[in-house]
Protein backbone atom coordinates (compact mmCIF):
# COMPACT_ATOMS: atom_id res chain seq x y z
CA UNK A 1 0.00 0.00 0.00
CA UNK A 2 1.65 3.05 -0.79
CA UNK A 3 1.21 6.16 1.62
CA UNK A 4 -1.24 9.18 0.60
CA UNK A 5 -0.17 11.60 -2.25
CA UNK A 6 0.37 14.33 1.12
CA UNK A 7 3.16 12.06 2.74
CA UNK A 8 4.46 10.93 0.05
CA UNK A 9 5.46 14.67 -1.15
CA UNK A 10 6.56 15.88 2.65
CA UNK A 11 9.12 12.52 2.70
CA UNK A 12 9.89 13.18 -1.26
CA UNK A 13 10.84 17.15 0.10
CA UNK A 14 12.79 15.82 2.66
CA UNK A 15 14.74 13.68 1.25
CA UNK A 16 15.31 16.31 -1.45
CA UNK A 17 16.81 18.52 1.32
CA UNK A 18 18.92 15.88 2.62
CA UNK A 19 20.23 15.16 -0.92
CA UNK A 20 20.79 18.67 -1.37
CA UNK A 21 22.67 19.11 1.52
CA UNK A 22 25.27 16.66 1.11
CA UNK A 23 25.46 17.93 -3.09
CA UNK A 24 26.48 21.15 -2.11
CA UNK A 25 28.56 19.82 0.66
CA UNK A 26 30.29 17.63 -1.53
CA UNK A 27 30.57 20.57 -4.13
CA UNK A 28 32.50 22.72 -1.49
CA UNK A 29 35.22 19.50 -0.73
CA UNK A 30 35.20 19.42 -4.40
CA UNK A 31 34.28 16.24 -4.51
CA UNK A 32 34.20 14.34 -7.54
CA UNK A 33 31.66 11.59 -6.34
CA UNK A 34 28.20 13.07 -6.13
CA UNK A 35 26.57 11.71 -2.92
CA UNK A 36 23.74 8.76 -3.32
CA UNK A 37 19.64 8.68 -3.05
CA UNK A 38 18.29 5.54 -4.50
CA UNK A 39 15.61 6.52 -3.23
CA UNK A 40 14.84 10.17 -4.99
CA UNK A 41 13.70 10.73 -7.96
CA UNK A 42 16.44 10.22 -10.28
CA UNK A 43 15.21 13.57 -12.91
CA UNK A 44 15.74 15.23 -9.68
CA UNK A 45 18.62 13.76 -8.86
CA UNK A 46 20.09 14.51 -12.11
CA UNK A 47 18.73 18.34 -12.68
CA UNK A 48 19.97 18.88 -9.07
CA UNK A 49 23.55 17.92 -9.73
CA UNK A 50 23.45 19.94 -12.84
CA UNK A 51 22.49 23.07 -11.05
CA UNK A 52 25.07 22.68 -8.70
CA UNK A 53 27.98 22.07 -11.26
CA UNK A 54 26.66 24.77 -13.22
CA UNK A 55 25.62 27.81 -10.95
CA UNK A 56 28.59 29.62 -9.78
CA UNK A 57 28.73 32.56 -7.38
CA UNK A 58 29.50 35.24 -9.15
CA UNK A 59 32.02 37.62 -7.71
CA UNK A 60 31.39 41.63 -8.96
CA UNK A 61 34.95 43.87 -10.26
CA UNK A 62 37.73 44.51 -7.96
CA UNK A 63 36.68 48.19 -9.34
CA UNK A 64 33.34 48.09 -7.92
CA UNK A 65 33.54 46.49 -4.98
CA UNK A 66 36.09 49.44 -3.72
CA UNK A 67 34.03 52.31 -5.49
CA UNK A 68 31.36 50.97 -3.35
CA UNK A 69 33.18 50.47 -0.03
CA UNK A 70 34.47 54.25 -0.37
CA UNK A 71 30.30 55.46 -0.66
CA UNK A 72 29.64 53.53 2.18
CA UNK A 73 32.01 55.06 4.36
CA UNK A 74 31.02 58.19 3.04
CA UNK A 75 26.95 57.59 3.96
CA UNK A 76 28.26 56.17 7.92
CA UNK A 77 30.50 59.60 8.21
CA UNK A 78 27.25 61.43 6.93
CA UNK A 79 25.06 59.95 9.41
CA UNK A 80 27.42 59.39 12.24
CA UNK A 81 27.19 63.69 11.63
CA UNK A 82 23.65 63.97 11.59
CA UNK A 83 23.84 62.22 14.57
CA UNK A 84 26.50 64.41 15.83
CA UNK A 85 24.57 67.39 14.88
CA UNK A 86 21.75 66.28 17.33
CA UNK A 87 19.57 64.65 15.07
CA UNK A 88 16.63 63.08 17.73
CA UNK A 89 15.49 60.31 14.87
CA UNK A 90 16.92 57.41 14.78
CA UNK A 91 17.98 55.54 12.38
CA UNK A 92 14.73 52.89 12.57
CA UNK A 93 12.51 55.74 11.73
CA UNK A 94 11.75 56.82 8.14
CA UNK A 95 9.01 58.76 6.67
CA UNK A 96 6.84 57.21 4.26
CA UNK A 97 6.80 53.02 6.38
CA UNK A 98 3.27 51.65 7.18
CA UNK A 99 3.69 52.23 10.77
CA UNK A 100 0.79 49.38 10.57
CA UNK A 101 3.31 46.72 9.76
CA UNK A 102 4.96 45.50 12.04
CA UNK A 103 8.00 46.98 13.25
CA UNK A 104 10.45 43.68 13.89
CA UNK A 105 10.22 42.91 10.44
CA UNK A 106 12.72 45.65 9.56
CA UNK A 107 13.16 44.14 5.43
CA UNK A 108 9.64 44.04 5.51
CA UNK A 109 9.44 47.72 6.16
CA UNK A 110 12.24 48.90 4.20
CA UNK A 111 10.08 46.87 0.96
CA UNK A 112 7.69 48.93 1.73
CA UNK A 113 9.29 51.58 0.01
CA UNK A 114 8.48 52.74 -3.30
CA UNK A 115 10.89 51.61 -6.22
CA UNK A 116 11.98 55.43 -6.89
CA UNK A 117 12.94 55.81 -3.78
CA UNK A 118 16.44 57.28 -3.29
CA UNK A 119 18.33 54.59 -3.78
CA UNK A 120 21.87 56.20 -2.51
CA UNK A 121 20.35 56.63 0.75
CA UNK A 122 21.05 60.25 0.87
CA UNK A 123 17.64 60.80 1.25
CA UNK A 124 17.62 59.37 4.79
CA UNK A 125 20.66 61.16 6.14
CA UNK A 126 19.05 64.44 4.84
CA UNK A 127 15.76 63.50 6.45
CA UNK A 128 17.03 62.50 9.70
CA UNK A 129 19.08 65.82 9.72
CA UNK A 130 16.00 68.16 9.94
CA UNK A 131 18.71 70.91 10.57
CA UNK A 132 19.70 70.62 7.19
CA UNK A 133 16.25 70.74 5.83
CA UNK A 134 15.91 74.30 8.02
CA UNK A 135 19.43 75.26 6.71
CA UNK A 136 17.89 73.99 3.23
CA UNK A 137 15.07 76.19 3.26
CA UNK A 138 17.12 79.80 4.47
CA UNK A 139 19.09 79.27 1.75
CA UNK A 140 16.72 79.22 -0.61
CA UNK A 141 14.97 82.27 0.79
CA UNK A 142 18.00 83.95 1.14
CA UNK A 143 19.00 82.96 -2.48
CA UNK A 144 15.81 84.29 -3.69
CA UNK A 145 15.41 87.60 -1.43
CA UNK A 146 19.03 88.22 -3.19
CA UNK A 147 17.50 87.92 -6.43
CA UNK A 148 15.22 89.93 -6.16
CA UNK A 149 17.78 92.93 -4.50
CA UNK A 150 19.95 91.98 -7.76
CA UNK A 151 16.57 92.71 -10.04
CA UNK A 152 15.94 95.76 -8.63
CA UNK A 153 19.56 97.02 -8.62
CA UNK A 154 19.44 96.37 -12.08
CA UNK A 155 16.24 97.88 -13.16
CA UNK A 156 17.64 101.15 -11.37
CA UNK A 157 20.33 100.99 -13.11
CA UNK A 158 19.51 100.77 -16.85
CA UNK A 159 19.29 103.21 -19.26
CA UNK A 160 15.89 104.67 -19.49
CA UNK A 161 13.62 104.72 -23.08
CA UNK A 162 12.09 108.50 -23.49
CA UNK A 163 8.64 106.64 -22.40
CA UNK A 164 10.35 104.95 -19.03
CA UNK A 165 11.77 108.47 -18.39
CA UNK A 166 8.55 110.08 -19.03
CA UNK A 167 6.54 107.70 -16.71
CA UNK A 168 9.15 107.91 -13.86
CA UNK A 169 9.39 112.21 -14.06
CA UNK A 170 5.44 111.72 -13.54
CA UNK A 171 5.69 109.53 -10.70
CA UNK A 172 8.32 111.50 -9.16
CA UNK A 173 6.39 115.14 -10.03
CA UNK A 174 3.59 112.89 -8.28
CA UNK A 175 5.50 112.57 -4.80
CA UNK A 176 6.44 115.42 -4.90
CA UNK A 177 3.28 117.37 -5.74
CA UNK A 178 1.29 119.05 -3.19
CA UNK A 179 -2.09 118.08 -2.69
CA UNK A 180 -4.48 121.35 -4.18
CA UNK A 181 -1.67 122.78 -6.38
CA UNK A 182 -1.51 122.14 -10.15
CA UNK A 183 0.90 119.58 -11.96
CA UNK A 184 3.59 120.93 -13.23
CA UNK A 185 4.53 121.19 -16.93
CA UNK A 186 6.77 118.57 -18.52
CA UNK A 187 9.07 119.92 -21.26
CA UNK B 1 27.72 20.58 21.87
CA UNK B 2 24.87 22.41 21.59
CA UNK B 3 24.23 25.88 22.30
CA UNK B 4 22.50 24.67 25.55
CA UNK B 5 24.72 22.62 26.96
CA UNK B 6 27.24 25.61 27.09
CA UNK B 7 26.71 27.23 30.30
CA UNK B 8 28.03 31.05 30.77
CA UNK B 9 27.36 31.64 27.03
CA UNK B 10 24.84 33.47 25.26
CA UNK B 11 22.94 31.46 22.75
CA UNK B 12 22.79 34.11 20.41
CA UNK B 13 26.04 34.67 20.20
CA UNK B 14 27.09 30.86 20.15
CA UNK B 15 24.49 31.17 17.09
CA UNK B 16 24.40 34.28 15.27
CA UNK B 17 28.02 34.56 13.63
CA UNK B 18 27.60 38.14 13.12
CA UNK B 19 26.74 39.16 16.25
CA UNK B 20 30.36 41.16 17.17
CA UNK B 21 30.51 42.64 13.69
CA UNK B 22 26.84 43.91 13.64
CA UNK B 23 27.44 45.17 17.38
CA UNK B 24 30.48 47.05 16.06
CA UNK B 25 28.84 48.81 13.21
CA UNK B 26 26.19 49.90 15.69
CA UNK B 27 28.29 51.53 18.07
CA UNK B 28 30.41 53.06 15.22
CA UNK B 29 28.59 52.64 11.55
CA UNK B 30 32.64 53.13 10.04
CA UNK B 31 32.75 49.29 11.09
CA UNK B 32 30.14 48.70 8.89
CA UNK B 33 32.75 47.27 5.99
CA UNK B 34 33.53 43.43 7.80
CA UNK B 35 30.17 43.03 7.14
CA UNK B 36 30.13 44.85 3.71
CA UNK B 37 32.98 42.67 2.42
CA UNK B 38 32.03 39.10 3.83
CA UNK B 39 28.39 39.43 2.05
CA UNK B 40 29.67 41.55 -1.12
CA UNK B 41 30.01 38.54 -3.68
CA UNK B 42 26.69 36.85 -2.16
CA UNK B 43 24.64 39.58 -2.63
CA UNK B 44 25.87 40.83 -6.01
CA UNK B 45 25.64 37.25 -6.76
CA UNK B 46 21.93 36.57 -5.98
CA UNK B 47 21.35 40.31 -7.80
CA UNK B 48 22.97 39.17 -10.92
CA UNK B 49 21.33 35.94 -10.86
CA UNK B 50 18.05 37.41 -10.69
CA UNK B 51 18.43 40.73 -13.09
CA UNK B 52 20.78 39.15 -15.26
CA UNK B 53 23.04 42.02 -16.32
CA UNK B 54 25.62 43.44 -14.30
CA UNK B 55 25.25 46.54 -14.55
CA UNK B 56 22.02 46.24 -13.08
CA UNK B 57 23.19 43.86 -10.23
CA UNK B 58 25.90 46.61 -9.10
CA UNK B 59 23.12 48.90 -8.93
CA UNK B 60 20.80 46.23 -6.90
CA UNK B 61 23.82 45.61 -4.59
CA UNK B 62 24.91 49.39 -4.10
CA UNK B 63 21.31 50.02 -2.78
CA UNK B 64 20.86 46.66 -0.91
CA UNK B 65 24.07 47.67 1.41
CA UNK B 66 22.96 51.48 1.44
CA UNK B 67 19.73 50.46 2.65
CA UNK B 68 21.64 48.20 5.16
CA UNK B 69 23.15 50.36 6.37
CA UNK B 70 21.33 53.35 7.12
CA UNK B 71 19.10 50.74 8.91
CA UNK B 72 20.90 49.10 10.71
CA UNK B 73 19.16 50.35 13.69
CA UNK B 74 16.07 47.82 12.92
CA UNK B 75 17.65 44.87 12.58
CA UNK B 76 17.42 42.45 15.09
CA UNK B 77 18.86 38.94 15.90
CA UNK B 78 16.32 36.37 15.60
CA UNK B 79 18.68 33.01 15.62
CA UNK B 80 16.87 30.16 16.90
CA UNK B 81 18.64 26.76 17.87
CA UNK B 82 17.24 25.42 15.19
CA UNK B 83 19.10 27.80 12.65
CA UNK B 84 22.35 25.32 13.30
CA UNK B 85 25.44 26.60 14.19
CA UNK B 86 26.93 29.27 12.00
CA UNK B 87 23.81 31.02 11.42
CA UNK B 88 23.37 34.73 10.67
CA UNK B 89 20.07 36.39 10.89
CA UNK B 90 22.03 39.26 9.90
CA UNK B 91 22.81 37.75 6.67
CA UNK B 92 19.23 36.40 6.28
CA UNK B 93 17.78 39.97 7.16
CA UNK B 94 20.32 41.16 4.35
CA UNK B 95 18.58 39.13 1.81
CA UNK B 96 15.42 40.27 2.40
CA UNK B 97 16.53 43.65 1.88
CA UNK B 98 18.11 42.61 -1.60
CA UNK B 99 15.56 40.58 -2.22
CA UNK B 100 12.71 43.66 -2.23
CA UNK B 101 15.44 45.41 -3.83
CA UNK B 102 15.57 43.02 -6.83
CA UNK B 103 11.72 42.38 -6.67
CA UNK B 104 11.38 46.46 -7.38
CA UNK B 105 14.22 46.29 -9.64
CA UNK B 106 12.86 43.70 -12.11
CA UNK B 107 9.35 45.39 -11.85
CA UNK B 108 10.83 48.67 -12.99
CA UNK B 109 12.74 47.00 -15.71
CA UNK B 110 10.17 44.29 -16.56
CA UNK B 111 13.06 42.23 -17.93
CA UNK B 112 13.27 38.40 -17.12
CA UNK B 113 16.88 37.03 -17.11
CA UNK B 114 16.53 35.03 -20.34
CA UNK B 115 19.85 35.01 -21.57
CA UNK B 116 22.14 36.20 -18.45
CA UNK B 117 24.84 34.24 -18.87
CA UNK B 118 28.04 35.67 -18.63
CA UNK B 119 27.56 34.00 -15.33
CA UNK B 120 28.94 30.99 -17.27
CA UNK B 121 31.36 32.50 -18.65
CA UNK B 122 33.46 30.94 -15.40
CA UNK B 123 36.43 29.01 -17.06
CA UNK B 124 36.55 25.89 -15.84
CA UNK B 125 39.78 25.01 -17.99
CA UNK B 126 41.46 27.87 -19.93
CA UNK B 127 43.07 25.58 -22.43
CA UNK B 128 40.06 23.27 -23.01
CA UNK B 129 38.29 25.94 -25.25
CA UNK B 130 35.92 23.64 -27.23
CA UNK B 131 34.87 22.15 -23.61
CA UNK B 132 34.70 25.73 -22.03
CA UNK B 133 32.02 26.72 -25.10
CA UNK B 134 29.87 24.02 -24.05
CA UNK B 135 30.07 24.29 -20.56
CA UNK B 136 28.96 27.58 -21.14
CA UNK B 137 26.21 27.01 -23.01
CA UNK B 138 24.72 24.30 -20.66
CA UNK B 139 25.23 26.25 -17.87
CA UNK B 140 23.29 28.91 -20.15
CA UNK B 141 20.42 26.49 -20.83
CA UNK B 142 19.88 25.23 -17.26
CA UNK B 143 20.27 29.13 -16.12
CA UNK B 144 17.67 30.03 -18.49
CA UNK B 145 15.30 27.21 -17.20
CA UNK B 146 15.53 28.35 -13.37
CA UNK B 147 15.02 31.95 -14.95
CA UNK B 148 11.66 30.67 -16.25
CA UNK B 149 10.43 29.57 -13.13
CA UNK B 150 7.97 31.56 -11.11
CA UNK B 151 9.18 33.88 -8.15
CA UNK B 152 9.76 32.22 -5.30
CA UNK B 153 10.50 28.88 -6.85
CA UNK B 154 13.23 30.85 -8.90
CA UNK B 155 14.57 32.68 -5.59
CA UNK B 156 14.79 29.35 -3.48
CA UNK B 157 17.00 27.85 -6.14
CA UNK B 158 19.37 30.33 -6.84
CA UNK B 159 19.55 30.54 -2.45
CA UNK B 160 20.04 26.80 -2.56
CA UNK B 161 22.37 26.55 -4.88
CA UNK B 162 24.06 29.52 -5.44
CA UNK B 163 24.15 31.16 -2.02
CA UNK B 164 24.20 27.54 -0.48
CA UNK B 165 21.97 28.76 2.24
CA UNK B 166 19.83 26.10 4.00
CA UNK B 167 16.18 25.89 4.29
CA UNK B 168 15.92 27.73 7.42
CA UNK B 169 17.73 30.28 5.85
CA UNK B 170 15.91 30.49 2.58
CA UNK B 171 12.61 30.68 4.46
CA UNK B 172 13.77 33.60 6.16
CA UNK B 173 14.65 34.91 3.09
CA UNK B 174 10.91 34.34 1.29
CA UNK B 175 9.11 35.04 4.43
CA UNK B 176 7.73 31.35 4.35
CA UNK B 177 7.75 28.48 6.36
CA UNK B 178 10.64 26.09 6.39
CA UNK B 179 7.85 23.56 5.59
CA UNK B 180 7.01 25.28 2.52
CA UNK B 181 10.55 25.81 0.87
CA UNK B 182 11.00 22.33 1.53
CA UNK B 183 8.17 21.61 -0.91
CA UNK B 184 9.10 24.55 -3.18
CA UNK B 185 12.50 22.97 -4.19
CA UNK B 186 11.65 19.78 -5.32
CA UNK B 187 8.75 21.22 -7.08
CA UNK B 188 11.11 23.56 -8.69
CA UNK B 189 13.51 21.51 -9.76
CA UNK B 190 10.75 19.15 -11.42
CA UNK B 191 9.52 21.85 -13.72
CA UNK B 192 13.49 22.62 -14.39
CA UNK B 193 13.95 19.04 -15.16
CA UNK B 194 10.67 18.97 -17.41
CA UNK B 195 12.12 21.70 -19.19
CA UNK B 196 15.15 21.56 -19.57
CA UNK B 197 14.24 17.71 -21.42
CA UNK B 198 11.58 19.45 -23.25
CA UNK B 199 14.35 21.80 -24.48
CA UNK B 200 17.02 18.86 -24.73
CA UNK B 201 14.94 16.65 -27.08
Amino acid sequence: MSPPPSERAEADALLTDLYLDALLAARERHATDAPTAAALDPAIRAVAARLAADLDRVHPSFRFEERLAARLAEAAARLRLAMAAGAEASTARRGGTDPARSPDDPADEIGSWPVDADPTGDAEVHGRGRPLLIGGALTSAAISIAGAAAYVAWRRARPLTPLARAVRGVGQGRLAHEPGSPPERLD
Amino acid sequence: MSADQEPGRSRVAYLDRDRALVEAARRDLSAFEPLYRRYLAQVYSYAYYELGDHHDAEDATERTFLLALTNLGRFEERAQPADGEGASTFRVWLFRIARNVVANQRRAHRRRPEVPLEAAAVVHDPLDVEGDAAARADAATAWAAVGRLPGDRRRAVVLRFVEEMSTAEIAGVLGRSEGAVRVLIPRALRSVARDLGGRER
